[in-house]
């Protein structure tokens, strides 16, 4: 199946696990992106971001206190 | 577990390559054995001969040329291929690299790592001068366990008796804590560069790095014995080191990979076929013995089959032993190993041991026990730093699906094998 080019690379969220305590914020900030499991810890969603849920992200990535959250680009 | 070697001689098939016979170690208890002696250099050279000198330039392309056409892979249980990791330790930029003998055994299962340092510390030593060589680096680290004195003593030795005859890289030893996690990659990465020996996150793939900077590169000792074999021209990697087990006893054996692993199994312990084996250890893959019938020591044989042997580690479960309460405390082992770095490994492997133990423990209170642990399991996959909670979901997923019979007995209030857990109600 020919993949549509676009200029831009896909974007995910993602988790350092070791930096992450459980704070939560970013569940209520990106609730499209991120559920948390039985013990409070973010389950991040593997999708690419789209143009909607980038906003989330950068939103939970901003608020994180452990800064455990980042962005990066397909390779 | 203090162990103690015995010698078993074996009738082989085939040369054995890495080791002339089979060994034993036993558990406390079982005394009465002969000690084995490291290799010493002479020896060394008479068996295998000189290490063949570095040949003038580029230096390494034979040889990493030779890793690739035998398709050697790591065998400290991840099995990446070694002539990858080279050339991706060359493209790294930066300070001289590090190369790194692992020799923390973390698994409980196995030993092998142990007899070949205890009984061939020259040839490891001769595969990470040879590495060393390949990639440029400026120093070799061997990186042992605090408490590991017989590895450590075998090491030195092998050290002092090379300095004043063979011209090579300097190796230092390096202790790494008791602990099962000090022999994962990106632990040992930053326990030689004098960092925590703790499991690192990687957010992107390439050469790990030592907390000063210098790109590291960590072979299991094995892997290391491999390439010093193959630096002397051997062109095929045709034998399996698998650590053989049941209770107490773990049996080290040198085997043609085109052994069965039922015939492993049998030629280790004898007596009776087990109910099922462990393949790959702690993180590996339990299988009924039946299901066992087709599987060989080829690890691409496995692979292709979704199994591994991991760092050479087949465990039996005799019949009349309980496969859930041995399941269960795997499982507890397991938590308590956890680096406690990230939550869903920290608390998951506690929720996920704690579910099994109710589930060895029975019940019709505990009726709904099954589908509460296949829910942990899904939660906690994938989500760790480092592979070990992953292992340990892979462990207790195929046990449910193999001893799927036995859990359900547990939860009607019977186990089929009360007579010797002792946990089973009337």
């Amino acid at each position: 199946m020919a993949e549509h080019q676009t200029a831009a690379p896909r974007q995910r969220l993602r988790l350092d696990p070791i930096a992450c305590e459980g704070v939560g914020i970013c569940a209520h900030l990106a609730a499209d992106l991120v559920r948390v499991d039985s013990w409070g810890y973010p389950i991040l969603t593997t999708d690419p971001l789209g143009r909607r849920t980038v906003r989330q992200a950068r939103a939970a990535v901003t608020a994180c206190p452990h800064r455990a959250l980042f962005i990066q680009d397909d390779v | 577990m203090t162990a103690r070697l015995r010698l078993v001689t074996l009738d082989e098939g085939c040369e054995p390559a890495l080791l002339a016979h089979a060994v034993s170690y036993l558990g406390p208890g079982h005394g009465g054995l002969t000690e084995l002696e490291p290799q010493s250099l002479r020896a060394h050279w008479q068996r295998y001969g000189a290490r063949p000198e570095r040949r003038p330039r580029p230096p390494g392309e034979d040889l990493i040329d030779a890793l690739h056409k035998i398709a050697l892979t790591g065998r400290g249980g991840g099995h990446f291929p070694t002539a990858a990791k080279w050339q991706a330790i060359r493209a790294a930029t930066g300070p001289r690299p590090l190369v790194v003998a692992n020799g923390a055994e973390g698994e409980p299962l196995s030993r092998k790592d142990s007899a070949l340092l205890e009984l061939r510390p020259h040839l490891i030593l001769d595969g990470l001068a040879c590495t060393a060589e390949a990639v440029d680096a400026a120093e070799a680290v061997v990186w042992l366990h605090e408490s590991d004195h017989l590895a450590r003593s075998a090491v030195s030795r092998a050290l002092a008796e090379r300095q004043s005859h063979v011209h090579e890289v300097p190796i230092r030893i390096a202790l790494g804590p008791d602990r099962y996690l000090s022999g994962e990659s990106s632990a040992v990465v930053r326990g030689v560069g004098g960092g925590p020996a703790l499991p690192a996150f990687r957010p992107v793939p390439g050469p790990s790095r030592s907390p000063d900077g210098r790109p590291t590169l960590v072979h299991n000792v094995e892997t290391l014995a491999r390439i010093a074999l193959a630096a002397r021209g051997e062109d095929a990697v045709s034998s399996a080191l698998v650590s053989v087990s049941s209770g107490d006893t773990i049996v080290v054996l040198e085997l043609p990979d085109t052994c069965s692993v039922q015939d492993a199994v049998r030629r280790a312990l004898g007596g009776t076929d087990p109910q099922a084996v462990l393949l790959g250890g702690y993180g590996g893959s339990w299988l009924s013995w039946e299901a066992a019938a087709g599987a060989t020591l080829s690890e691409p044989q496995l692979r292709a089959g979704g199994l591994s042997l991991g760092a050479g580690v087949i465990a039996a479960l005799l019949p009349g032993q309980c496969g859930i309460a041995r399941v269960a405390q795997i499982a507890r082992y397991l938590a308590e190993s956890s680096a406690r770095q990230c939550g869903p490994c920290l608390f998951g492997l506690d929720a996920i041991a704690d579910s099994l133990h109710r589930l060895a423990k029975g019940g019709r209170r505990h009726r709904h026990e099954v589908t509460r642990l296949t829910g942990f399991l899904a939660e906690v996959r994938g989500r760790g730093a480092c592979g070990h909670p992953d292992g340990a979901v892979r462990m207790v997923a195929s046990a449910l699906e193999t001893f799927g019979a036995d859990g359900q007995a547990h939860l009607d209030g019977r186990c089929v094998h009360e007579a010797t857990t002792g946990r089973g109600r009337g």
